[in-house]
């Protein structure tokens, strides 16, 4: 078989780090391959992904050596992030960017945009639409075509739906399947619902960077599904399987008497437009609502009008108190944000979790047992020195969970706290989650995971088009009660 | 410019918007100092040179003072300054001023004396320009010498010794590692 | 910036020209000392901004707010502080001659003429095609223009980003502190995450684009050409009769006794 892209002891360094990332990693892919990069989050996949197209070290200075090294001569690399794979605020500049870089003469430019956006399945009447515009999906299906325009034979999708909805993430493997039939694909994926049943190769990285298996797909996951598991891979199963071990954890409780949040009538307005609508809702102590719905549906905008960061209007008791009246509303409700690293204020996760506790100004001996608590629970006693923004991706998100919380509110409230997260990070976060809920905090989350909304929460609210439209509550065993609104 | 990747010219044309930005918004706010009197105002300008510093502290090549002082003048203007085009032109001279020092250096030295020495040769520059522009010497004495003063301290408190500290704080964070070119040891321990 | 634009004429000029033309019309405002002159000249630059902008009335109203500002506190400066001989009022330190009041409105004008073109500038120019036309005209490299439109494109981002910070920051109560060490202490806990996550971006960008084949060396082809028409010919002589009319106006029509603020009789 053709050989389009092979390493052989690969050696790689990221400067300031202890060891070597490879140490004599080998391996090669044959034309039409399909091939699919497992580990555990920062085994260096993304790394090898970079280091067989040659971005590494062409683009990206990295130190490395092999003994061989083929890069394909015509390749296309679609990148994680939707935000930052575009150079140009438009859909037609993007794409001509691209066609300028080939020399493609000007007056050919838009039927070629055409071609490639008809291959993606965007369809759009005047091709003069801005980026920002497009859903996080379609980013990726624009960054697709772009990358498809370079005709390449060999395609490096580096976790291309890591940032994506379930919606989203369907398209872009639907498209992906539709417009890579004929070319080698090596791709590292989180999620691999939607992949499996396009590959036919995977390699298994261990936390080492070594590559401990490589076979066919169907070869490896019956051999290997407990190390899958253990590198927090979204595999199809994973839910029933952790679900299993967990039996009895996640236990439906009767509603408790006391009220924590009571609303009416409650409206929250950007721009004095009203942007999420509750007419009438009632949370308990110790419920755990998962508040669902559409991209833009005014999820994150309840939690934003509960936060009052936005204006509001209406009935907003909190423990029966007048929430405008409340003089510091984070002493009630903590909030955690979407991305970790927007909170961080201080230069150590130990200093991060003491924070909120010092600007109450508590004796430093208090706040010392408070903390060591928090970094016992979250997992983080051995990183306390440590500068926040140099954590995981699995810490940084726990971190920002117990600075938050530290102050022992009663409701917390929570943006997506596992977008983007790996199976283990998430399952050690919801335990955690439930571990307050039991003991009698007040949980609301915005999520986009059916699963969760389905296993973990006590009660689901449905936010469409601006406006609380279904109140769901599973309250003891299997009991579903649809509350009218 | 023998050097600058297209990585680093990035880097250096977003942090520079990003002051850009900053730029504008201190515009309202210096105008709304000025009329205080005693040059108060002139505290604050330094405010005005800290693209040049911070980001060749990112960076530490040659020409990115010059080119991240010049395109934060660039955004400023786009985004609508009140200043109107002479910021460019200030924005060049200045940049260039900053680079001129780091260069005497051979742009080998990043310590605090040095940024500090940077910021002041901005504001000197902006001063020259100054001079051609809006009659300064035609303020008294006394109060000519307050005006100059304010401005150098301003500048070296923001541009230098705040730009330094940032920097410095930006690099506990390890994301400026992604621009900083490998050092030998890292590379022979890979044998 | 996206906001309801109509286009005119001063939107189809060639952006390196329209640049070009006002570093030039900048520096001769510095070689005008005669205040009338000056005064008139301001008033042909203000007729292009309020009028033929494509901008609705209303914003360009509330953008001339800040000039009034602008004059005011260019203008004061120099009048109370100035040097000058003929003493027309004294109270402490603030001194007004005939001298630094001329001196001083002299350079509120000049401050608010560079403010109007400035503007002017911005309001009817596409950042897209003014660096379309620099690469083009003025032969920029194309690593510092599309370097310099990726950033752009990232300042509506950046500003979603630092509300969402704002709102972190109140939730962590730095917002609460107050004095002089907390001020640079917040002004750090803004800069850090904005600063690291622009560095973080810039640098995706960059090898995005480098694995979309971008090259400083090879030639390119452009989706956009820039070219000259009647429009950039309109444009340099509106200037050149408002400079001869301004003048003319100057000499027969003059609004104070003074055609050089620099020597006052």
């Amino acid at each position: 078989m053709d050989l389009v892209c092979e390493v052989k002891n690969l050696r790689l360094k990221y400067p300031g780090e202890e060891s070597l990332l490879f140490k004599d990693v080998s391996s090669s892919f044959c034309k039409g391959e399909k091939v699919l990069l497992l580990g555990p989050s920062g085994c260096g996949k993304s790394t090898f992904l970079q280091v067989l197209s040659g971005l590494i070290p062409k683009s990206i200075e990295v130190p490395m050596k092999a003994e061989k090294i083929l890069t394909p001569s015509s390749w296309g690399y679609v990148f994680q992030d939707p935000d930052t794979q575009f150079c140009m605020p438009y859909v037609d500049e993007e794409m001509a960017f691209v066609l300028e870089n080939l020399q493609v003469k000007r007056e050919q430019m838009h039927e070629k945009m055409r071609v490639y956006l008809k291959m993606v399945g965007l369809h759009f009447d005047d091709l003069h639409i801005s980026i920002q515009s497009l859903s996080g999906g379609m980013k990726q299906r624009l960054a697709i075509a772009t990358v498809l325009a370079l005709h390449p034979d060999v395609l490096f999708l580096d976790e291309p739906t890591a940032m994506l909805d379930p919606e989203g993430t369907k398209a872009v493997w639907d498209t992906m399947k539709q417009a890579a039939q004929d070319k080698t694909v090596i791709i590292v994926e989180h999620k691999i619902d939607h992949v499996l049943d396009f590959v036919d190769r995977i390699l298994l990285f261990n936390q080492k960077g070594q590559i401990v298996a490589d076979g066919p797909k169907e070869q490896i996951f019956s051999r290997y599904r407990k190390e899958i598991r253990e590198d927090g891979i979204w595999y199809p199963g994973v839910w029933e399987d952790y679900l299993r071990d967990k039996q009895g954890y996640y236990k439906k409780t009767p509603l408790k008497e006391q009220v924590v949040i009571e609303l009416e009538q409650f409206k929250g307005y950007r721009k004095k437009e009203v942007k999420i609508d509750v007419p009438y809702g009632k949370v308990h102590a110790g419920e755990w609502i998962a508040i669902v719905g559409k991209n833009g549906a005014g999820k994150s905008t309840l939690l934003h009008s509960l936060m009052q960061f936005i204006q509001t209007t209406g009935t907003y008791l909190l423990l029966e108190k007048e929430a405008k009246k409340i003089k510091k509303l984070s002493n009630m409700l903590s909030f955690v944000f979407q991305n970790p690293e927007f909170q961080f204020v201080t230069n150590s996760v130990y200093d991060e979790i003491a924070y909120s506790l010092r600007i109450e100004r508590m004796k430093e001996e208090e706040i010392r047992t408070k903390v060591e608590e928090m970094l016992e629970l979250f997992h983080l006693q051995k990183h306390r020195h440590q500068h926040p923004y140099q954590l995981s991706m699995g810490q940084k998100r726990r971190l920002s969970v117990a600075a938050s919380i530290v102050k022992k509110q009663p409701i917390m409230l929570l943006d997506e706290p596992t977008f983007g997260q790996d199976s283990s990070n998430t399952f050690q976060l919801l335990e955690l989650l439930e571990h307050y809920r039991k003991q009698g905090s007040t949980i609301l989350m915005v999520t986009h995971d059916e699963q969760i909304a389905k296993h973990m929460a006590t009660r689901i609210w449905r936010i469409e088009g601006g406006k609380l439209v279904e109140d769901e509550i599973h309250s003891c065993e299997d009991e579903q009660m649809y509350v009218q609104i | 410019m023998k050097g600058l990747k297209l990585t680093d010219i990035l880097v250096t044309i977003v942090i520079s918007i990003v002051f850009g930005i900053v730029y504008k918004l201190w515009g309202p706010l210096y105008y709304a100092v000025k009329p205080i009197g005693l040059h108060v105002d002139q505290l604050i300008y330094g405010m005005w040179f800290i693209a040049a510093t911070v980001a060749f502290l990112i960076i530490r090549k040659p020409g990115v003072a010059l080119i991240a002082e010049t395109a934060a003048a660039s955004a400023e203007f786009i985004t609508g300054s009140e200043f109107g085009i002479e910021v460019l032109l200030y924005g060049i001279v200045q940049g260039l001023f900053a680079e001129i020092i780091f260069a005497i250096f051979r742009y080998k030295k990043f310590n605090i004396g040095v940024v500090m020495l940077a910021a002041a040769a901005s504001a000197a520059g902006s001063l020259i320009m100054d001079l051609y522009k809006g009659y300064i010497d035609d303020l008294v004495f006394w109060n000519l010498l307050l005006f100059i003063g304010a401005r150098l301290i301003g500048s070296i408190i923001i541009a230098g010794a705040f730009a330094y500290y940032l920097v410095k704080s930006l690099e506990a964070t390890g994301v400026t590692n992604l621009v900083r070119p490998a050092s030998h040891e890292d590379y022979d321990a890979l044998n | 910036m996206d906001f309801d634009i109509k286009e005119t004429w001063l939107h189809k000029i060639n952006p390196s020209l329209k640049l070009l033309f006002l570093i030039v019309l900048f520096i001769s405002v510095l070689f005008i000392h005669n205040i009338n002159f000056l005064i008139n000249y301001t008033v042909a630059a203000f007729l292009l901004f309020a009028f033929f902008t494509g901008h609705p009335m209303k914003r360009i109203l509330l953008l001339l707010i800040p000039f009034v500002l602008i004059f005011v506190s260019t203008a004061t400066s120099m009048i109370f502080f100035g040097k000058g001989e003929t003493t027309w009022w004294k109270w402490g330190l603030i001194h007004i001659t005939e001298e630094s009041f001329y001196r001083g409105l002299h350079l509120g004008f000049r401050a608010l003429i560079f403010a109007l073109l400035g503007l002017m500038f911005s309001l009817t120019t596409r950042p897209v095609f003014l660096f379309y036309s620099l690469m083009q005209q003025l032969k920029l490299k194309p690593k510092y223009a599309y370097s310099f439109m990726a950033g752009i494109r990232l300042i509506p981002i950046m500003i979603e980003e630092f509300q969402t910070i704002r709102q972190a920051m109140i939730v962590r109560g730095v917002e609460q502190r107050k004095g002089l060490a907390n001020f640079f202490h917040k002004l750090k806990a803004y800069s850090i995450p904005l600063l690291s996550q622009s560095i973080r971006r810039a640098h995706r960008i960059a090898v995005a684009m480098e694995a979309k084949r971008f090259s400083n060396d090879t030639k390119r082809t452009f989706y956009y050409e820039i070219g000259f028409s009647k429009y950039d010919l309109c444009f340099v002589l509106y200037f050149i009769i408002a400079i001869l009319l301004s003048y003319y106006a100057a000499k027969m029509l003059p609004f104070f006794p003074v055609t050089d603020v620099r020597y006052i009789e």
